[in-house]
């Protein structure tokens, strides 16, 4: 079953003075699917457009032409507030710099999404009691994110995009902020959380290492996007 | 997200900045505080005012003018219009009296009216009853303090000489027939207007009830008011006189007397369409009414500015506050909050220090006017030295419901339309500029 599926994205950005704009195509004509319970990786150097991948698939930006079909529905189109909800209800979103809430302690910020949806307290604390336990955050519920390590930080992360249950994680760099060491520790959480809840993840890196964990590995190069073997 | 999540996020963010918070309620305490008092001045002075002139005059009388006489056709037919409560016709006599009572005596106008009619126009009477007899009178509340004798009436000269070398007035209020009237028989002897008219005869009356005492301090009440039944007695009287002319004996008033004040302007028009040449001191509140709406809509416009001053401080909090959160309002946006809820938050909070400023302004705007209008009167007394100040019921400020909602519609208002802009800046935030800030 597809999971994503994109045809023919194409996106142009406008660079230097206004009025002497210059084109610079990034993505010219990215086509890619992603099946259900797939770990996939996009590679690329810096400026390659990867990013700008993963944000016109997160709904971020609007492409210019193409089609982004996820879960079945065309999600090239939405409007502002139709993207916000459909982000709300199929991705979860795992950051390089794991971006938590500075105000907020980790199980707090793992609840956020919840209070989004509009769940009622109860029923949020028992969800979050339960992930917190299987991503091994129990001790530091109460903690801010300023008195956790990286690893930690990028644990809550990812406790955070899993506590809706989405069908899909987008992740940009997940390792990009830690050390070799911690890096393994967050590969094995991703493979383990794919293997038992059969989750679909998107890896965007450009770290050979992380790429390794992935079912299949694409290579973007200068906007466009080639299929290599894992 | 549910409401009181939604009130927990401002909270948690209004504790976090809890001093720039402070001083932007401070400003719009100050500014919807100012407001009120400003325009509580209109509204208090509205209520002096309005107060003097329906203390002043009976508010459901109608006067009317012209020298004409009512007939009693005419009488009838005023008397049925709806919420006419009565046609009270009273007539001067054209002399004074002259009462004679153990001693003492004063001198006080005579009144000739239908008693029935009198009684429902002036309610109760401070003591006594109402005449149900012939010779039967009642007089005004300072009747007994004006019957002096001879003893008294220099007393009273002496006072008043002292009291004018100290610039004061001596009003005799210390002398006088200290015990009760009723019951009592006094002679009165009228005494006409007219040159070479002489002393009439005496006649015997009998004080049975004595009227309220006037609405105002200074006003004096020692008139004799007598029934109808009288005149023929009083003509008689004053005819023995000699030199009064049978047609200046006496002079008819007629007032109306409307149920209530709301329906004294309908009878009023009524009235005049019918050709009556008509006033009712309404009329007077009407014009003033009019006035003071001008004066108090000033009062308030001049008010909002100061409002409008605060809300200029309640768009910098605001503004800083979403660009301070730039790259939570990216992680929001990024897991999902549509960007109507994110303009819903920031509302909430300019909302938050518009409703706490107002509230608090609301109070000290109490207390303001309570102290006020307890120290002015002092203040003023002191600083002019005129006793006026402090014995009148002047009303310096006032703040009825109206205006507290006026003003807090005015300060919530304006405290909600500055938090749009920076509201709606919130929800332009780019995701992907957000969360590449620094932390």
């Amino acid at each position: 079953m597809k999971m994503i599926q994109v045809e023919n994205l194409q996106h142009t950005f406008l660079i230097g003075k206004k009025g002497k704009e210059k084109q610079v195509p990034v993505l010219k004509g990215v086509n890619f699917e992603v099946k259900k319970g797939e770990i996939v990786a996009i590679v690329g150097k810096s400026g390659s457009g990867k990013s700008t991948l993963l944000q016109i698939l997160a709904g971020f930006m609007k492409s210019e032409q193409g089609s982004i079909k996820v879960n079945g529905k065309e999600a090239a189109n939405f409007t502002e507030v139709e993207s916000a909800a459909f982000r709300l209800q199929h991705f979860g979103f795992i950051f390089q710099n794991f971006q938590l809430m500075p105000g907020l302690t980790a199980s707090e910020n793992i609840e956020l999404p919840l209070k989004l949806q509009g769940i009622k307290k109860a029923m949020r604390t028992e969800k979050v009691k339960i992930l917190m336990d299987k991503v091994g955050l129990t001790e530091v519920a109460d903690h801010y994110p300023n008195e956790l390590s990286g690893g930690q930080q990028q644990r809550v992360s990812i406790a955070r995009a899993l506590i809706t249950n989405p069908p899909i994680l987008l992740a940009d760099e997940p390792t990009g902020s830690l050390d070799s060491e911690t890096e393994q520790d967050i590969l094995l959480l991703i493979q383990s959380l794919n293997r038992e809840l059969g989750l679909t993840f998107v890896i965007i890196t450009h770290d050979e290492e992380v790429a390794t964990i992935a079912h299949r590995r694409f290579r973007m190069y200068d906007g466009e996007l080639v299929k290599e073997e894992a | 997200m549910l409401f009181k999540d939604q009130i927990d996020f401002v909270t948690q963010h209004i504790k976090k900045n809890k001093l720039r918070v402070f001083m932007t309620v401070l400003a719009a305490t100050m500014g919807c505080a100012f407001l009120i008092v400003l325009a509580s001045v209109g509204f208090g002075l509205q209520d002096s005012i309005r107060n003097e002139i329906l203390s002043d005059e009976n508010i459901t009388k109608i006067q009317v003018f012209g020298n004409d006489q009512f007939t009693e056709e005419q009488i009838h037919e005023i008397k049925s219009i709806e919420h006419v409560k009565t046609v009270l016709e009273t007539i001067t006599v054209n002399a004074s009296g002259h009462s004679f009572f153990e001693g003492r005596d004063t001198l006080s106008d005579v009144y000739v009216a239908n008693m029935q009619d009198f009684e429902q126009v002036n309610g109760k009477l401070a003591k006594g009853k109402y005449p149900t007899k012939p010779k039967e009178i009642v007089v005004g509340y300072h009747f007994a303090q004006t019957l002096i004798n001879d003893a008294e009436r220099k007393i009273i000269e002496e006072k008043s000489k002292k009291a004018e070398a100290e610039g004061t007035f001596y009003n005799g209020s210390e002398e006088g027939y200290k015990d009760s009237l009723i019951g009592k028989e006094i002679e009165l002897v009228l005494m006409p207007h007219s040159d070479g008219a002489e002393e009439g005869e005496k006649i015997k009356y009998t004080i049975v009830g004595v009227m309220k005492k006037p609405s105002y301090d200074w006003m004096v009440n020692n008139s004799i008011y007598m029934n109808t039944e009288q005149k023929p007695t009083l003509a008689t009287n004053l005819a023995a006189t000699g030199n009064v002319k049978e047609d200046d004996m006496f002079h008819s008033e007629f007032n109306i007397f409307a149920d209530s004040m709301e329906n004294v302007k309908p009878i009023l028009d009524k009235l005049k369409d019918d050709g009556y040449n008509v006033y009712s001191v309404t009329e007077k509140l009407d014009q003033m009414n009019v006035f003071f709406l001008v004066l108090k809509i000033g009062l308030i416009f001049v008010g909002t500015i100061a409002v409008l001053i605060a809300s200029i401080g309640i768009f910098n909090t605001m503004t800083m506050a979403v660009t301070e959160r730039t790259r939570e309002i990216g992680v929001l946006k990024a897991i999902g909050a549509s960007p109507k809820l994110i303009q819903r938050l920031f509302l909430m909070e300019s909302t938050f220090i518009g409703v706490i400023g107002t509230l608090i302004a609301v109070v000290i705007s109490y207390i303001i006017s309570f102290v006020a209008n307890a120290a002015l009167p002092v203040i003023l007394e002191a600083a002019t030295g005129e006793e006026a100040f402090s014995k009148s019921d002047i009303t310096f400020s006032l703040i009825p419901w109206q205006l507290v909602i006026i003003a807090a519609a005015i300060s919530v208002g304006v405290a909600m339309i500055s938090g749009y802009r920076p509201a709606r800046k919130a929800t332009k935030i780019d995701v992907i500029q957000a969360l590449r800030q620094e932390l």
